[in-house]
């Protein structure tokens, strides 16, 4: 593991020159790539909260993105959905912010009485509901989707301005990734990690596990539903597809490939993915078959490390380090424990 | 079912108000009655051991006094208020925590973060999602119980990473973590080497005076020194009771659990 005392410096030079890139990189690379791979970190990162702190793998995170994606469609200006509000690009997304955290809680009250295969089970059933719901009710997520879904305006145009709504969703990257860490060393995450570890001892602590999962529950909802806007917000438009079985395997692929307990792996696995997804494509053997790769390197991925690239990473590092330093207690207090523990 | 072998008689703590009082306490699993008309006074300060041999219904009782579950029939009584129906959560304020046969401990987090999530379940504000002022006090709190059990060398250790024996330490930090009146004490020195025993009795031993414990123990040694009062139990009921020396030196006793060896050689 990398010392703690490098954290932030290292942390700050990532950032800086992620920065910096959209001077050297193209416009398409900014967008398609960077920007693409924030959103679908930030995604994952509110998967990787709930499996790093509660032990929870949820599959219903793309449902609630798309619950986000598809209210601010509804409330701000757009072709197709509910046209009667029309209402200020802001407000928009801060309803649909609430509305999702709400449909979280709610999704968290059921979901927090189980574990395991159970939650996942779940989570997925709620998922579908979801998807199901925007497919039927063309009234909401129009024929064929919501198109021309206005930004606001600092943002310019998602075409000609790109590093601004990428500057953005760094921006939002950096808070969720501080907030996640900061929040793991509050009293509310290490109760959430101690429920994760042993809910009987927690229950016999006094704390009310039930209740502090479904918060907790309600707080991946949140982080999901920024990425929900962020991604309206850059591709102008949400259909149901967007909220389908595949992203939804996808998103659990990027927070499998970044390392599931470590809430850096989000990002990494998201650039990882668009990465893939993207130069595959033009690779003649893989043409068309792009999820079949995917597939391939995520299983090669996952048996080569279980604690994904970050775990990887880790291995690497701290064979690095034994060499040349004594044995260390093991963690730095980041919460991510867990995985140190099983994985060696 | 009801005889006279559930009226014996309570033998200390009658001058004091008893913290802790079960009256005629069954619990029933289905068809198994597994506790069966108990009566019990344990009074502040008290060490008491409930000794027999597997399936008597120690834990049985051990969980109802705890809240895991209520009993069937009967009442639970802790300082004075009627507990009968609380869940363990609410017990906890009370000033009553546990400690599990199988320790129950947080293997992802440090014996530090392991102790300062049981100070905070006390503390409350266990929806917190800032730091403030209190949470440095709250965390010296966690370090210092820490020390008591014998744990300062591995505080920012994981505890997944911990020996048997620290881990049965910490399980008993966390208990004491709860500033607790009342612990209940569940088979404390289960799975432990010999020397590990000798080290929890001491430990056991120095504790505050003031803190009653209530301990569940095969170990006879361990219950026998720790504990001032015995209750036996056999078929979840209550046998006898007495100080340890009359414990040891009595006829049913002997017959029940030290002559036959039901499974209390380890």
């Amino acid at each position: 593991m990398i010392p703690a005392r490098l954290h932030w410096p290292i942390g700050a030079v990532v950032v800086v020159v992620a920065a910096l890139l959209p001077i050297v990189m193209s416009d398409f690379t900014v967008s398609q790539i960077l920007t693409r791979s924030l959103i679908l970190g930030i995604a994952a990162a509110s998967l990787i909260f709930l499996a790093s702190l509660g032990g929870w793998v949820s599959l219903a995170q793309i449902g609630l993105y798309g619950v986000a994606g598809f209210a601010v469609g509804n409330l701000a200006q757009a072709d197709g959905g509910v046209k009667v509000f029309a209402m200020d690009m802001w407000l928009a997304a801060l309803l649909a912010i609430i509305v999702t955290v709400v449909i979280g809680l709610i999704i968290g009250v059921v979901a927090s009485r189980s574990e395991g295969i159970y939650f996942l089970m779940i989570t997925l059933a709620f998922g579908v509901i979801i998807r199901l719901l925007f497919e039927k009710a063309t009234d909401l997520s129009g024929f064929g989707g919501i198109n021309q879904i206005i930004q606001p305006e600092v943002l310019g145009s998602a075409q000609l301005q790109p590093e601004r709504i990428y500057w953005v969703c760094l921006v939002i990257s950096v808070l969720v990734y501080l907030g996640v860490r900061y929040f793991a060393r509050t009293p509310f995450g290490l109760a959430f990690q101690g429920i994760r570890d042993n809910a009987a001892r927690m229950k016999a602590l006094g704390y009310n596990v039930t209740l502090i999962r479904t918060i907790a529950f309600g707080i991946g909802a949140f982080v999901a539903a920024l990425a929900g806007v962020l991604n309206v917000w850059w591709n102008t438009q949400i259909s149901p597809g967007t909220i389908d079985i595949r992203p939804v395997i996808f998103l659990l692929m990027i927070a499998i490939i970044g390392g599931l307990y470590r809430i850096e792996g989000a990002w990494v696995g998201a650039l990882i993915y668009v990465i893939l997804d993207n130069r595959l494509r033009s690779i003649d053997l893989v043409g068309e078959r792009v999820a079949t790769a995917l597939g391939i390197i995520f299983l090669l991925i996952v048996l080569l490390s279980p604690g994904g690239v970050m775990g990887i990473l880790e291995s690497l590092s701290s064979r690095w380090r034994r060499s040349d330093e004594p044995d260390q207690p093991a963690g730095d207090g980041d919460g991510t424990a867990a995985a140190v523990v099983a994985g060696d | 079912m009801t005889d006279e072998m559930s009226q014996t008689v309570t033998s200390a703590a009658d001058s004091v108000a008893p913290i802790l009082r079960l009256r005629g306490v069954g619990r029933r699993f289905g068809g198994v009655q597994a506790v069966r008309g108990v009566d019990l006074d344990v009074g502040l300060g008290e060490r008491r051991a409930v000794l027999g041999p597997n399936g008597a219904g120690k834990t049985t009782l051990f969980n109802v006094i705890a809240g895991e579950f209520p009993p069937t029939e009967g009442s639970v009584e802790l300082f004075g208020e009627d507990v009968t129906n609380k869940p363990a959560r609410d017990r906890v304020p009370l000033g009553l925590t546990r400690t599990f046969q199988i320790s129950r401990l947080f293997a992802g987090l440090t014996v530090a973060d392991n102790l300062y999530v049981a100070v905070v379940g006390v503390d409350g504000g266990h929806l917190r999602p800032f730091r403030n002022g209190r949470d440095r006090a709250l965390h010296q709190r966690a370090r210092e119980i820490g020390d008591r059990v014998g744990l300062a060398g591995v505080l920012d250790r994981m505890v997944g990473v911990l020996s048997h024996g620290e881990q049965r330490q910490l399980e008993i930090g966390m208990a004491l973590a709860g500033d607790p009146k009342l612990i209940l004490l569940d088979e404390p020195a289960a799975g432990l080497a010999r020397a590990e025993r000798v080290k929890l009795t001491e430990m056991l031993l120095g504790l505050d005076r003031s803190i009653t414990l209530l301990l569940i123990e095969h170990d006879m040694d361990v219950a026998l020194t720790v504990a001032e009062h015995v209750t036996m139990m056999h078929d979840g009921r209550v046998v006898a009771e007495g100080s340890p020396s009359e414990i040891r030196g009595n006829q049913l006793v002997h017959d029940l659990y030290l002559g036959k060896g039901h499974g209390n050689d380890e």
